[in-house]
Formats: structure tokens, sequence, C-alpha cells
């Protein structure tokens, strides 16, 4: 005798979905009701105010002065060169890798390229200043690339590259002759804006083998060394950045003895920044080294290889390889801390937000100012790279944790 | 057999040289290690001496004594401009814990509030949590602050003049909130000894109790009994304490009238001036009564938009119950020009209207608009006052204020006097500019000291352009507090998640087994055992804020960091005010982390 049944219930479908998700007891569907309420009404409202409301004329008129501020504008091909530079290589670098691993990177360059890509479509019709330049740091991306996937030997030099372009870059946006010569020097009180932000960013890259040999240090079994590290590492750590970019400004011209004025802000506030992060630097690393377990070490030493050697070539390796999620974190944080060197007059992003382009008397004749504007357009944009970092982060971690087990 | 190798002995026997050995190697080491650092500082102390001796700046701590003279809006103790740098740097410090503590608080509680809602069956609220985190804490501190301060609370609350009353006597407005606050006054100390002992017996009592359930093997609370006969003694100790009229030898109260203020002090002296070494009388209850007075004010009132609108008008917070007959009138009938005029309600506003259809009545549509009518705005009101009583407790430094009322007929007959005469458009109350010396009539006005218990009842109001009396948490406080808190509980309701996620589900599952309600299983199974692993994380996240809290230049809160900064800026004493800094920080993050972590090893789990 066949057994008569009826099917079952679908669990599939919108209906279902609905009433699992959002439906699921009578609290919990007036606690959805109630929240979907409230939430249309506030984004209905935003989107109203965003459309028609809010004055965004002020934040696409002053849009240099958010790139790169002051940075007189026939030199305008400098930075854009650097960025170019960056592009090219970061573009080498995914075509070398494509058949790697590392999608991530990929991933990332990606999304850069398609905000390069953008942008340059903006200039190509409304910013005629930097139109060809833009158009220059496309190519150069897209040329990168395609040299780093026809031709994978160029991966031996990217390295190189890389590590020159750091201080060659820099140079060559401060300029080598003083006056209207060859590249012309420009004072670092006219640098500012995103670009200002992305530099000062790049403290983090001097802080690394800071922070490695702090976190050695702090690791030493010498009690002198020891305890040095442990009390930079404790006193940075205790106080905020804020407070360290101030002392620097007060303190650095005092330690060098020299006139205030030979000490641009900016390098008073790089060399905060670098120093404060090395500290934090050295508290993830040690992290690292703390994870890598004992008997490497031990057998690195059984294998007869010196202490030094040791540290080189068996510990650190996994150490840093353990931390790089952390240093990305790292440099998130960091991303979104320099929008504090307004403390020292900087005119990083943030700062020409809130104090330049805010007190513009045009922006101050709008009828209750352009605040709000102001500070979704600074958050919107720090967000984007911040949170593009972090789900590269994430993605990280996985990776790596997969590799681990 | 292996030969045992001693150190410092190579495995054939001879001596190994000193350069090989290790410790010997390490000794060096560390000594090259210290006379470079040695080195470092010498040289830095000899660039730090020429410099400062170049400059004059002061190299220690004497400044600390000279007068401060820096304003800051918010102190928790007595603080003047007339301080000393000390107690600036000591109101800066309050100021600091006081924004991290409540912001601590306050934070813990959105984070888990957060953190639980990511882990929420219901989809809406999982996807309103994680966009709350994922925008929140990718978006740089500087810049929420800023948003808060300068984009939603200081243009978006009514005006100061037009505070909006909450319940509870509750006042809210761009310069803040204000709620009414209990606070001690002069019989305080009186009540305090009841309050020991009331403390002392709860201790005893709950000890007792606790034993003899103990001792009883059942199950009980400890609580009730010793709870009770704690708030018996107080409540007697407070009756007693607040029985009869004693009132400090010597109290006196020097009101001036014709500004609204006064002071309450001990009469030293005997002369009923308060003078500079005389001391203020904090928190004294007083009503202040005057048989009658006026106030002016004209119409331009400024919109939250920033539009000017000539139409309505607002007298100073004046209460319905505070007067016993009111009267609003034009200072000059010429001027007003055949406006037509309505007194609307309390608090004390109203409007000035053309009457175009003559109905005696406002309609709509016959507002004075920017524009509409060219020249206007001249138009003073007057209010007058009868019997005007209002009950005003002094703040911490002897304070007392009420609007500057002028005597009847003064002002009209100022007014007449300078017809024609310029004034300021923008100017709201007249009042404050004071009158050519001399000419301010002195209004008869009666300050009586009340009767009060050892605590006493602040209520807020707005006598002139700020809140007055209460509890006052300024727009800047408000801000950074809620940037630090909205901020930091992104990264707590993180940390929230993973801990819950990581109590094995098994927990869970045996909890329901056992028949445990969802909330029972969350609060008395899951959430202890996730709060372990919270916690660790969660005080790096509380240091985290207290050193966040430095970002307050950004809304312009006086605490630690600000005052400190402009201090250094001040005096140019660069090394003393560094020192300070680092060493306030250092010992802030020191003692929080050392409660933290005593509170840590309390609910650590016990292992054997």
């Amino acid at each position: 005798m066949a057994l008569t049944r009826k099917p079952p219930k679908a669990q599939t479908g919108v209906l279902m979905w609905l009433r699992r998700n959002l439906f699921s007891s009578p609290a919990n569907g007036i606690l959805t009701i109630v929240t979907s309420v409230i939430l249309a009404g506030a984004v209905i409202n935003l989107l109203r105010w965003t459309l028609f409301a809010a004055s965004w004329e002020r934040v696409w008129v002053n849009l240099r002065l958010f790139a790169v501020f002051r940075y007189p504008v026939e030199q305008l091909w400098r930075p854009m060169v650097i960025l170019a530079v960056i592009m090219g290589l970061l573009g080498a670098s995914v075509g070398v890798a494509r058949h790697g691993s590392s999608r991530i990177l990929r991933d990332v360059y990606r999304n850069i390229l398609g905000l390069v890509l953008a942008l340059t479509l903006v200039a190509l019709v409304f910013w005629e200043s930097v139109r060809w330049l833009w158009l220059m740091v496309s190519l150069t991306s897209l040329a990168g690339y395609l040299l780093g996937a026809v031709r994978p030997r160029v991966a031996r030099a990217l390295p190189w590259l890389w590590a020159i372009s750091f201080p060659v870059g820099l140079l060559l946006l401060y300029g080598v002759t003083p006056g209207s010569g060859f590249l012309p020097i420009v004072k670092g009180h006219d640098w500012g804006g995103f670009m200002l932000t992305l530099i000062l960013t790049t403290g983090l890259i001097p802080s690394f083998p800071l922070g490695v040999a702090l976190a050695l240090g702090r690791r030493s079994k010498l009690p002198a060394i020891k305890y040095f590290c442990i009390g930079f590492i404790e006193i940075i750590r205790g106080a905020p950045l804020i407070t360290w970019l101030f002392i620097a400004s007060l303190l650095l011209p005092l330690i060098l003895d020299t006139d205030p004025t030979n000490l641009p802000a900016v390098l008073r506030a790089y060399v905060a920044i670098t120093l404060f992060s090395a500290a934090y630097m050295a508290e993830n690393v040690r992290g690292g080294l703390q994870a890598v377990p004992i008997g490497q070490e031990e057998a690195a030493r059984a294998l007869g290889l010196s202490g030094w050697q040791t540290t080189r070539l068996i510990v650190l390796p996994q150490a840093l390889r353990a931390v790089i999620p952390a240093i990305v974190g790292q440099a998130i944080a960091l991303f979104k801390d320099t929008s504090l060197v307004f403390i020292v007059g900087l005119n990083d992003f943030f700062n020409v937000a809130k104090d330049i382009v805010a007190n513009q008397p045009e922006s101050l004749r709008i009828p209750g100012g352009i605040q709000l504007e102001l500070s979704l357009f600074l958050a919107l944009t720090y967000w984007f790279f911040a949170y593009r970092m972090s789900t590269a982060s994430r993605q990280l971690e996985r990776q790596l944790g997969v590799g681990e087990r | 057999m292996a030969a045992t190798i001693r150190p410092g002995q190579s495995r054939s026997g001879e001596r190994i040289p000193f350069y090989r050995n290790v410790k010997v190697i390490g000794f060096l080491v560390q000594l090259i290690f210290l006379a470079l650092v040695l080195l470092a500082l010498l040289l830095l102390y000899r660039n730090i001496s020429t410099a400062l001796g170049k400059s004059r700046l002061p190299a220690d701590f004497g400044f600390l004594d000279d007068r401060a003279g820096i304003p800051i809006a918010e102190a928790p103790i007595r603080y003047t401009p007339e301080y000393p740098y000390s107690r600036a740097l000591l109101v800066g410090v309050l100021n600091t814990l006081k924004v991290s503590l409540v912001g601590v608080a306050l934070t813990s509680l959105l984070g888990v509030l957060i953190g639980v809602m990511r882990l929420s069956q219901n989809w809406l609220l999982r996807q309103i949590a994680t966009i709350y985190v994922a925008t929140l804490r990718n978006t740089p501190l500087a810049v929420q602050i800023v948003f808060w301060f300068t984009a939603v609370l200081s243009p978006i609350p009514p005006r100061i003049l037009n505070a909006a009353e909450l319940p509870g006597g509750i006042l809210f407005s761009n310069k803040g909130l204000a709620f009414p606050w209990l606070y001690p006054s002069y019989r305080f100390l009186a009540w305090l000894p009841w309050l020991l002992v009331a403390l002392v017996v709860l201790i005893i009592l709950y000890l007792v109790r606790r034993r003899q359930i103990f001792l009883s093997d059942r199950p009980g609370n400890p609580w009730p009994l010793p709870l009770l006969a704690a708030v018996v003694i107080g409540a007697v100790g407070y009756l007693v304490a607040g029985a009869g009229n004693k009132l400090p030898e010597g109290i006196a109260v020097d009101f001036n009238s014709s500004r609204g203020r006064g002071t309450v002090f001990i009469d030293a002296n005997g002369n009923g001036r308060f003078d500079n070494d005389e001391s203020p009388v904090p928190f004294a209850a007083t009503t202040v009564r005057l048989s009658e007075g006026e106030l002016t004010t004209n119409t331009q009132n400024i919109t939250e938009s920033g539009r000017i609108v000539h139409s309505v008008f607002r007298f100073p917070l004046i209460e319905e119950r505070e007067v016993g007959a009111v009267e609003v009138t034009f200072v000059n009938e010429e001027d007003a020009g055949g406006f037509a005029l309505r007194f609307t309600r309390f608090p004390t506003t109203g409007m000035v209207y053309e009457d175009r259809n003559g109905n005696g009545a406002f309609d709509r549509g016959e507002e004075l608009e920017e524009g509409a009518t060219t020249g206007f705005g001249n138009v003073e009101l007057l209010l007058t006052v009868k019997d005007f009583e209002r009950a005003v407790v002094a703040d911490r430094d002897g304070q007392i204020r009420i609007p500057a009322f002028k005597s009847v007929g003064f002002t009209a007959q100022k007014a007449r006097e300078e017809a024609g005469g310029s004034s300021n458009p923008f100017s709201i109350f007249s009042p404050m500019q004071s009158g050519a010396g001399g000419e301010t009539a002195e209004l008869a006005a009666e300050v009586d000291l009340r009767r009060s218990g050892p605590l006493v009842l602040s209520k807020p109001s707005v006598p002139v352009s700020n809140y007055v009396g209460g509890i006052r948490l300024t727009t800047s406080y408000l801000a950074l507090l809620l940037a630090l808190v909205v901020y930091t509980a992104s990264f707590i309701a993180e940390i929230v998640r993973a801990g819950i996620q990581a109590v094995p589900k098994g927990q869970r599952e045996a909890a329901q087994a056992l028949g445990l309600s969802n909330y029972h299983t969350f609060s008395l199974v899951v959430f202890p055992q996730a709060l372990r692993i919270i916690l660790p994380p969660m005080i790096s996240q509380y240091l985290n804020l207290t050193k966040n809290s430095s970002l307050a230049p950004l809304a312009a809160f006086g605490e630690l960091f600000v005052v400190s900064s402009i201090m250094a800026n001040q005096t140019g004493a660069s090394i003393p005010m560094t020192v300070i800094l680092i060493v306030s920080y250092v010992l802030i993050s020191l003692v929080f982390a050392v409660i933290l972590n005593l509170v840590n090893e309390r609910i650590k789990l016990v292992e054997r």
C-alpha cells in the first residue's frame, strides 16, 4: 500500500524567504515594519536633500583644491607623472602575477583602474588643464599591465623600481632648483589636498623597518635594548597621534636647533607619523613573531644557522607573512588619521574642506553654509578607499588562513 | 661519552677568545647601545638648551602659577580665566575624563546593540547593522566630529532664544542641552554623616545577611533589607539635616537688578557688596521678586536656515506662572506704521503682522517677510511684567541670573530720546547694551534666600542668551561625545559579534534543550561566556576612545589637549608642556588599563 503524504511545505521562493528572514514571529514582524518605515523615511529624506536641496556646486568648483591644494597648475604634470608611474608599476606587478594566486591585488588594481578611467573621462570633458595628463595616467596603467603580462621577466626589476619610485617621486614633487629653472622647487606649504593625504600615508613605509627593529628589540635578551624598546613603544602608544603631531611641531625645531621656518610642517608631520606608526607596527610584528612556533627557531639553530640568520631567514619571513592583514589594517587607520595634521596647519584633504572651502566667501553666502555637503563629500571619499582596503584585508586574512591550515 | 662543555670553553677544551663569547658580545653591544643613546640625549640636551637660551622661553614649571586667561566654556569645577594655568589644566583633565567615561558607557551600550543586531534573525536589522559598521569604521573620526559639530548640532537645532522645551524641563537648542539637576546645597555637610552611617549600615547588614543566607543553605537575595535600612537612614538624615531655617552666618545677596545678575556670598565685612576676598555660596536657593519691570526686543529673528524674518519676536524664557500680569506693546507707536501685534503664548513669543484685511486678527500671508516690507526692522517691542517672581538656584560660583528688566517707563523714554538715532539691526536685546553711566534707574528687586534641604533642584532657564542653572552640556561636548560613541561603537560591534560567534553552538543548544527562553539563553548562557572573549579587545577600544577624545579641537571642547595646546602657544613653554601632555595621557591610559584589567581578571574563566 502506498503511503500518501502531503508534500513538504516549500522552503524556497520569495514568500518563504520573507517569512523566514523578516516575519518569523509577530514581534519580528512588527520590528521589521517599524524599522522599514523609519528607514524609508530616512532614505527618502536623504535622497531628496542630496538631489534637490544640497548645493554641490562649491565642491565641484573646488575639486583642484581638494586634489592638490595650491600646487602650481603649470607643474601639475609632476604629481600626475608620479601617479602614472605608480599605476604603471602596479599594472606591471598585476600583469606579471597574472597566473599566480594574487587575485586580491588584481581586484584592487581593477578598482583603482576603473576610478582612473572614470576620472580620465571626466577630465577629457571638463578639466582642460589636466586633460592629457589624465589620459597619460590611463594609458600608462594599461601599458604597465600589458608589459607585465607579455614580458614576465620584468618581474625581476619590479621590486627595485618600486623601491626607487618612492624617493624619486618625492624629489620630483619637491623639485631641484629654487626659483624658476629646471624643476622649480614647490615648497611644502603649497602641497595639500588628497595628494598630501596620500603622501602622509606613505609614512607607513619608513615605519616598517623601524617597527621590525623595535619588535625584535623588544624580544631581545639584552635588557638595555629590551627596555629601551619597551619604553619607546609604550610611551608613543600611550599618547594620541594628535599630541605627537603637536609635539613634533613644537620640539623638532628645538631638537635640531634650527629656525622653525627651515623645517616645513610637512616634514615635521611626516616624522611624527613615521615614529607613531613604527610603535604600532612594532606591536603588530611582535604579534607575528609570537605566532611563529619556537620549534622553528630551535630547528634553525640546530641546523647551525647563526642567531641573525635564524631571525632573517626563518622567523621574520613567517612572522611578517602572518601580519600582512594587520599591516593593511594599520594602513587604513593611518590613512584616516592623516586628517589630524590640521593641528599643525597642513592643508590636507580634510583641512581643505574644513578650513578653506567651507570659509570661502562664496560658500558662506549659501544660506546655512555647505558644511553638510562638505562633510558628506569628505566621508564618502575617505570611505571609498578605506572600505576597499578593508575588504582586501579581509580577503588576505582568509587567503593566509587557508594557507596555514 | 660526551664531555660536558662549560661556557667559555670550546669542545676541544681551549678557551674561547672574549670577542667570540656570547655573553661578552651581548654586554658590549648593550654598552655601545647605551653609549649611543646617551650621546643622542646629550646632543638633544645641548641643542635644546642653546635654543631655549636664545629664545628665553620658560623651561620649568614655574609658569603654572601664572594667570591663565583661557576661557573654557564647560568646566566641571569652579573656573574663570582668572585662575592659574594649573587650574586650567585640571579642568582640561576633568573634561577629558568627563567625555571619555560617559563615552565608554554609552559606546558599550550602542556597540553591544549593533553587535547583537548583526546576528539578529531579522534580515533587515542585520543589514542595517552591517552597513553601520562598514560605513562608520571606515570614515575618519575627524570627519565625523566635524559632521556632528558644524553640520548638525550647531546649525540644525533651534536657536537659544527659541530653545525647545522637552518633557521633564529639558531645554535643547544650538547651545546644547540643559536639564534639571540636583546639587548639594550648603546644608549638604550636615547630611554627609548620615550618608556615611547609611553606607556603613548597608555594608554590615549586607555581610550579615549574606552569611545568614549562606548558613541557612537556601536561595535568597541579601540586598533588600540592607538597602531598605540604608534608604530609611538616609531619608531620616535628610529630614533632620534639612529641618529648621539655619542659613549660614552672614549670608547675603548682592543683586544688581538692571543687569539682572547677582551673587550669593558670605558677607565677611558686612558692607552688603560682594568683594573679591569674600567667598561665594554655591547652590543657594533664592527667590527673586520684581513688582514691575520692562524688557525690550525687536522683531528681527534669524531662522535656522540663516534667513531673517521680521515677523516673529521673542523675549527671554518666562513661564506663565512666574508673572502676575504681562503686556506687550510697541515702544514707539509711530514707528510701527500700522502693524498689528499678537502676543501668542508662553514662553514669551509673538508676532507682528500687517493687518491687510483689517479684521483685527492674523491671517496667513500677513507676516512680514524679508523684502516684502523694506525698511522695516527698527520697531522695538516692549514687554511689561507685573509681580514677576522666579525661583533661582545659584550656580557653582554663587551667581544668580534673571532677565535684565528695566524700570517701567525707562525704555520708552530712552527710545523717544534716541528716536532717529542709529540702532544696530542685529541686536536682539537692547537691554544687553548698558545705558550710558548712571542713566540706568535701579529697579526695586527683592531677593529672598529660600529654605532648602541638603539637596537643591536647579532648573535651567534662558535669561539672556545662554543657559543658566541646571546642568548644561554644550554643543561642543555633545558633538564630541556623539562622534566618539558612534565611531567606537562600530569597532565594539565587531568585537561583540566575534565574541558571541565564538561561543560553541552546543552551549546554546543545551540551554534551549533545558527549556530556557531565547532571552534567557542569551543573557544567562551565551553572553557571560562571550564576555570573557570580548573584554580584552574591548579594553583597548576604551583606551582608543579616551585617546581619541584629543580630537576635541575640532568641536572646540576644552579638554586636556585643547587646554595644553593653548597653554603651549601662549607661554611658549614647549618642553614643560610636552612633558605634561605625555605624562598626563600615559597616566590616564595606565589608570584606565589597570582598572579595566582588574575587571577582566575578575570575570576571567578560572582555569586550573
